[in-house]
């Protein structure tokens, strides 16, 4: 799991651009979204991509990202419970 | 207040038919055309569309064009709808030589070129299609076939593109600049939108249902439509019936974001507001509405939000006729408001198709075609992305009132009247603040003492330190040319002291190309799995100038005008003309081109690019504009003109209206003798006059105009004109008073503009 969060967080980093943040900057409880790292809705939609192309996870309702992009460690949970690659 | 603007004529071609008649009966019948795909070369046939019933081949075939002249879905559609919309206006070639024409896209040539990318860049054999990529060349296909008008230009503004085509074309006859104007949009669908609607997760899986509960998206539909528009002096001079009077338009920002709807809908409420202010009317005169109404959650409950606000508790019929059509995009706004003529001639109520469940929150859509009340007066919605909100309010023709023959004197003063409309309007302007960022030294006059002079065919832009004006968090999607058009941008309002411009409008020759690009090698390279939504937003021509007024929270007009080298200068008549008009009394116009490596290979290979002693850059000008002189204010413009393929009388009565100027700043590109054809014709119309050359300088793209301008303001104001600008052969100016710009772009598209120091 902690392999994963890692690998999380490298992977935002650079689907997001995120120029000035390390993969330690990132609290594993913070929210992604609002306040934390101040992510929005296109964010969500890039994130979405990423784990269909990294993990073979589909979404098919962007609502759904709300929910799993609580947090890192949520979202390692879902992808650890979801993926198919 | 102007003379009233009828409608004299319309066109319309989309999924419910392929004229006026087929049009009507489907509306009439509740007949979708909303289906599974079937001309679109694509993967994704999950998702149905609105597809108009005839391959591209057939409507080539239609419109007489024969196999193996380029030709292109947008292009082909838009022809079919203007020559309809031009025979029941009954206009003569004699009349469309003196009408403007105003044309909406944002895909262009799109089908074609993300059909032959991978050829454009590896080989030679569909390098026709080059060419046909952009908006303006899809404008000027449409038009050619009928023309030649006497003005162009082409409107990108996303989904509200044909909408701010007619606002565009009525402030041109209100400003009495054409007696006709002839505007609208066309669009196709494409591999290239589909993919990005789908990486924004927006397209429906099932056919759409507007302001439904259960809505989950909207369905791309294509199509164009065309209307005819003239004053009423002279629809009475030529005797035609109008059908209906565009009595008034809006057009706000809602600077939110740049792909979805506030939830209140500001922008859309201040678009609605504003049209029903313009046309003299109150809510409570509004008989129906014809909604933006996409499908998607998001618009529909923003929408709904506006409309609430509006008209309260007395909410008059509203309905989505995209669950007909499919969404349109570009062309959405004039297909839409033809619609809206369909209904106030026949009075009847289009139905909301596929309407079950009432939301929470949002509007109740009509159900019974039949009117309560008789349809007077009715508002066209259209939004696009970056929140280019645009309404429309359309009126029936009061009886007897603008009948034919209704007055005789309108002939006998024919002469006169066409002379006035053809004249360039005389006015004053300011121009506060100019800055840019491009082959020179960036936000900076520097060039004026110590200009950089270039060998290379190929320079990029010099840019600046971002820091200053943007954070890490919000630059971190944006492409080099977003920060270079909000640096420059922020500079000229800070400058102008604006800090919310009454309009905000760019002109782009290609928009974002560098994104635009990564979609195309992603779907030519990888096919249409795992698309990004960021490159699809950011590939839109309008999303530079919905940065601006997100970033400033500027809720005024905002239009964005993509018409090949005559971009910018699209965006300033439109900016002159309200100013002319009284509309605005204050704007922010930008030019915003990029250039990359491989497109710079494909201009090449159009005769654009890698001429003799030509250097291609790249632009990012921005230009405050004023109707009150401040005390740093650069200069004034006193006078403005476009003209298309003018003829020899034409270019010579310009020439005696812009009358003495000091020296004429050409936009003559490359290697600059008195030989080359565009010094020769501008030394022939401005004889003994000094030219001057700033492309040497700026360097050749589609929105170098724009550093025209922006460098004849500040010759003016500093009193200083580089010796690199003066073209051999001719005389040092002796005065810097009175400058004329001119850009000539292959002897076909004229701009001039008439700046003087204060």
């Amino acid at each position: 799991m902690e392999e994963l969060i890692q690998q999380l967080k490298e992977q935002i980093i650079e689907v997001l651009n995120l120029e000035d943040v390390t993969p330690a900057d990132i609290d594993n409880d913070a929210p992604l979204f609002g306040e934390g790292l101040g992510l929005d809705s296109i964010d969500a939609l890039e994130l979405i991509v990423m784990m269909e192309k990294e993990y073979g996870i589909k979404l098919k309702n962007p609502a759904e990202g709300k929910e799993i992009f609580k947090s890192i460690n949520v979202m390692a949970q879902y992808v650890n419970e979801h993926r198919t690659k | 207040m102007s003379e009233p603007i009828l409608i004299t004529g319309v066109g319309i071609v989309s999924a419910i038919g392929l004229d006026r008649a087929e049009t009507l009966a489907s509306l009439r019948a509740g007949k979708t055309g909303i289906g599974p795909l079937r001309f679109l070369k694509t993967d994704h046939h999950e998702f149905p569309v609105g597809e108009v019933p005839l391959s591209t081949d057939e409507m080539a075939a239609r419109m007489g064009i024969p196999e193996g002249q380029p030709r292109t879905r947008t292009a082909l559609m838009g022809m079919m709808a203007l020559q309809q919309a031009l025979q029941q206006a009954q206009l003569q070639p004699v009349d469309i030589a003196r009408a403007a024409f105003v044309s909406g896209t944002t895909v262009g040539g799109m089908d074609m070129s993300e059909q032959y990318y991978l050829d454009f860049l590896n080989n030679d054999l569909h390098n026709d299609y080059i060419a046909q990529h952009d908006c303006g060349a899809c404008t000027e296909s449409i038009a050619d076939r009928f023309g030649p008008f006497a003005s162009m230009s082409t409107l990108s503004t996303a989904c509200s593109s044909a909408a701010n085509a007619i606002i565009n074309g009525a402030n041109d006859l209100r400003c009495g600049r054409h007696e006709i104007a002839v505007v609208g949009g066309s669009e196709c669908i494409t591999k290239f939108h589909l993919n990005g609607f789908n990486s924004l997760m927006i397209l429906d899986h099932e056919r759409c249902r507007p302001f439904d509960e259960t809505r989950a998206g909207l369905n791309l539909g294509e199509g164009a439509a065309f209307l005819v528009i003239e004053t009423m002096t002279s629809a009475r001079r030529r005797g035609v019936r109008p059908i209906a009077v565009l009595e008034g338009y809006g057009n706000a920002c809602d600077a939110f974001h740049q792909t979805a709807s506030s939830p209140d809908g500001e922008g859309s409420y201040l678009a609605m507001k504003e049209a029903l202010a313009d046309a003299g009317l109150t809510p409570a005169d509004i008989d129906y509405v014809n909604a933006h109404g996409t499908g998607t959650p998001n618009n529909d409950s923003s929408e709904s939000q506006a409309m609430m606000r509006l008209f309260g508790s007395d909410m008059p019929p509203v309905s989505s006729t995209k669950s007909f059509t499919g969404h349109t995009t570009s062309a959405s706004g004039s297909i839409e408001a033809v619609i809206c003529l369909l209904a106030l001639q026949e009075q009847f109520l289009p139905l909301n198709l596929g309407w079950q469940h009432q939301m929470p929150d949002g509007i109740t859509p009509v159900t019974d075609a039949t009117p309560r009340h008789p349809l007077r007066h009715v508002l066209c919605n259209s939004f696009g992305f970056g929140g280019n909100d645009s309404s429309l309010v359309l009126g029936s023709v009061p009886p007897g009132s603008y009948a034919k023959g209704a007055t005789d004197k309108a002939t006998a003063d024919d002469t006169t009247t066409t002379h006035v409309a053809q004249r360039g309007v005389a006015g004053e302007v300011y121009l506060t603040a100019a800055e840019q960022i491009s082959i020179q030294e960036g936000l900076s006059e520097a060039w004026l003492d110590t200009p950089i002079i270039y060998s290379e065919p190929y320079v990029r832009s010099l840019d600046v330190d971002f820091k200053q004006w943007l954070s890490p968090g919000e630059s971190r999607r944006m492409g080099k040319l977003l920060k270079r058009a909000l640096a420059t941008s922020l500079s000229a309002m800070h400058k102008g002291g604006v800090e919310h411009p009454d309009a905000i409008i760019t002109g782009t020759g290609l928009g974002c190309i560098e994104n635009t690009e990564i979609l195309l090698t992603h779907l030519c390279e990888e096919g249409e799995e795992n698309c990004k939504p960021t490159p699809f937003m950011q590939s839109t021509h309008n999303t530079i100038s919905s940065l601006v007024s997100i970033h400033t929270k500027s809720h005024g007009y905002n239009a964005t005008y993509a018409h090949k080298e005559a971009s910018f200068d699209c965006a300033l008549e439109d900016a002159w003309l309200q100013l002319q008009l009284g509309r605005i009394r204050t704007a922010l116009v930008g030019g915003q081109d990029e250039m990359t490596p491989k497109y710079f290979g494909l201009l090449r290979k159009t005769g654009y690019l890698g001429n003799p002693g030509q250097t291609a850059g790249e632009t990012a000008v921005s230009v405050m504009l004023s109707a009150e002189a401040t005390a740093d204010a650069l200069c004034r413009m006193t006078y403005f003109r476009r003209c298309y393929r003018p003829s020899a009388e034409t270019l010579a009565a310009v020439a005696a209206e812009v009358g003495a100027v000091d020296a004429v700043m050409t936009s003559v590109s490359g290697a600059a003798t008195s030989v080359t054809p565009l010094l020769r014709e501008a030394a022939s119309l401005f004889p003994g006059t000094p030219l001057l050359q700033f492309k040497n300088i700026f360097g050749e793209s589609y929105t170098a105009y724009g550093l025209g301008i922006y460098a004849t303001a500040h010759v003016l104001h500093r009193q200083l004109l580089p010796d690199a600008m003066l073209i051999e052969g001719f005389e040092k100016p002796t005065a810097l008073r009175r400058i004329l710009v001119l850009n000539q772009i292959d002897g076909k598209d004229y701009t001039f503009a008439i700046l003087e120091q204060l």
